[in-house]
């Protein structure tokens, strides 16, 4: 490894060799596993490979629900059965646990498409919804902060309608109360191959707008932070308030709020899962499903929840490693913080 | 015609009068320091004369033009300032902290900003820091870097509010080197500062202020020699005492 490589490894983790490692390989598998899942079920990757004179490469036209001829999931379950059946005169202390092993390895396997593909969908709703929320988060703060009488007031008035009522009131409001749904269906380019359904593009609406309340009040509070002194150098050169706001006070008070930021992105990422009582069919939904119809929730349940926790864990990650490749000395991260 | 000319300037904070009846005028390469007890209204009057802070009443004209018919911003290009504690930009580099101004404000291309940056730097003995951020540079860096950042600007006054009384006894110096051959290059500027030898060797006027009022005003040697006022005497016994 080169030295530049080492140092700039070395930042990132917390986690010192060879827990570092075991982390980065088994998160690399699972982004492999889902990268490779969703180019998989790409319809326009598909239509591409197809038009350059390579049909069948991808199989988009797989319904999530069948499962891979090439998973073992029928080997687990039969295992599994013959386990149940015939346990060999081993304890069965043993051999439930055992049986229930194989009986979710099975169900993994059966299921692994269609929870990829929700997967899909739970990180382009969150991912979609924080960068579209970001535009509104930050000149919101910026008028609570910097506003006037009645345009903070305004600012305030917003971030505290959204953030005093529920995240699923909002999403039915949006999807049964305004016809949303209906309007958006209603464009020529959600017929576009790729697009989300318009249930998706409602809940794309209903997240941008409830994070980007929460997003604000974290970049107000990091605003505040900043030194007002900062803002008073930035006038003492000539710089008009609306400049030193962005030249001097944003870029400061931004990296203050990665912390924060990074919360909400997390915190998100699992509220998504209330797009499932829109119809929308993400990772949650779909784990629903397979629920019903196989009844076994408890497995599939768990299953997700160990998805959920990849998804964060990773987002966590990639947030610490932005808030340590922009720190400049002396801001956004104070010393002694390790 | 005067560069800077304050007449009658009153300023109160709710019921504290900080600045009361305060008049006085500078010519160009005028070196006026200010001296006088905490609480006294110097720093209130600098910040008057960049309109960060706005006075009652009276009037302030910056070559025969009253500075509350100027453009604030433009104002604020004319009249440079020097803070006590630095307010160095703390996200941008001693270069960055010099070319925000000069590509925003006076709108110049980036690579001649940065020439003349660079240049200022060089000017305050700090040719070798460009890339340095103000948390990486000691509290007399800093402040030369702020030096050269209010002056980069090309200003017809600049304020000095306090300069080096942030700073560790040894690196006062350096600062006031840079203050003094500013001086002697003929720069007008505004001292709020405790530092007597810097008065003595490079006031044009010594000016003490004490409760918002001009007690006395004069030359650095009449004013350190030969007081009228007792307060002044006192006021200065103490200081020398001090140092």
């Amino acid at each position: 490894m080169t030295e530049a490589a080492e140092t700039r490894g070395s930042a990132v983790g917390r986690v010192g060799g060879r827990k570092r490692q075991v982390f980065l390989a088994v998160g690399g598998l699972f982004w492999t596993w889902l990268l490779a899942r969703w180019a998989y079920h790409n319809t326009l990757l598909d239509g591409l490979l197809t038009a350059v004179g390579l049909p069948d490469v991808l199989r988009s036209d797989l319904g999530v629900s069948q499962r891979e001829p090439w998973l073992p999931a029928d080997w687990f379950a039969g295992v599994a059965a013959n386990l149940a059946t015939d346990a060999g005169g081993v304890s069965v202390l043993v051999v439930d646990p055992l049986v229930w092993l194989f009986e979710l390895a099975a169900l993994a396997a059966e299921s692994e498409p269609a929870l990829a593909a929700g997967a899909f969908l739970t990180v382009y709703l969150t991912v979609l919804s924080m960068f579209f929320g970001l535009f509104i988060a930050v000149p919101a703060a910026v008028t609570r902060i910097y506003g006037g009488p009645i345009s903070s007031r305004i600012s305030l008035a917003y971030t505290e309608l959204i953030r005093g009522t529920p995240l699923l009131a909002q999403l039915f409001f949006f999807y049964f109360g305004l016809p949303l749904a209906g309007f958006i269906s209603g464009f020529r380019v959600m017929e576009v191959s790729g697009m989300p359904r318009a249930a998706a593009v409602v809940a794309i609406v209903a997240f941008t707008i409830n994070s980007s309340a929460y997003q604000a009040e974290y970049i107000r509070a990091a605003l505040q932070s900043v030194d007002p002194g900062q803002l008073t150098a930035a006038r003492s050169v000539g710089l008009s308030r609306l400049q030193g706001i962005r030249h001097v006070v944003l870029p400061q008070g931004l990296r203050y709020a990665i912390p924060g930021w990074t919360n909400e992105f997390v915190y998100l990422l699992k509220y998504s899962s209330l797009a499932a009582f829109i119809t929308v069919p993400e990772l949650f939904r779909r784990a629903r499903n397979i629920g019903s119809d196989t009844f076994q929730f408890t497995d599939i349940y768990l299953i997700v929840g160990l998805l959920y926790l990849a998804l964060v864990i990773t987002t966590a990650m990639l947030m610490n490693r932005l808030e340590r490749r922009v720190t400049i000395p002396g801001v956004g991260m104070p010393a002694g913080r390790d | 015609m005067s560069l800077l000319r304050i007449e009658n300037v009153d300023k109160s904070y709710g019921d504290e009068d900080v600045l009361h009846d305060v008049s006085f005028a500078m010519e160009t390469q005028d070196v006026e320091v200010i001296v006088g007890p905490s609480g006294s209204g110097k720093s209130t009057l600098l910040r008057c004369v960049n309109r960060l802070t706005e006075i009652d009443s009276g009037a302030i004209y910056l070559n025969d033009e009253e500075i509350h018919s100027l453009d604030e911003n433009e104002l604020r290009r004319r009249v440079g300032m020097v803070f006590q504690d630095f307010s160095l930009f703390a996200h941008l580099t001693a270069r960055g902290n010099i070319t925000l101004g000069l590509r925003e404000v006076l709108e110049l291309p980036k690579e001649e900003a940065v020439a003349k940056a660079d240049d200022y730097l060089d000017r305050v003995g700090l040719a070798d820091q460009g890339d340095s951020y103000p948390a990486e540079l000691s509290g007399g860096q800093q402040q030369r870097v702020g030096i050269a950042r209010a002056l980069a600007m090309d200003p017809d006054l600049l304020l000095f509010d306090e300069p080096t009384s942030a700073l560790d006894p040894e690196l006062i110096g350096d600062v006031l080197r840079v203050m003094n051959d500013l001086a002697e290059e003929g720069m007008t500027m505004l001292c709020v500062t405790h530092e007597m030898g810097f008065a003595r060797s490079a006031a044009s006027t010594v000016t003490f202020l004490d409760e918002g009022r001009i007690v006395e005003r004069g030359p650095p040697e009449q004013l350190f020699e030969n007081p009228e006022h007792d307060r002044t005497n006192a006021f200065l016994g103490e200081l020398s005492g001090l140092h």
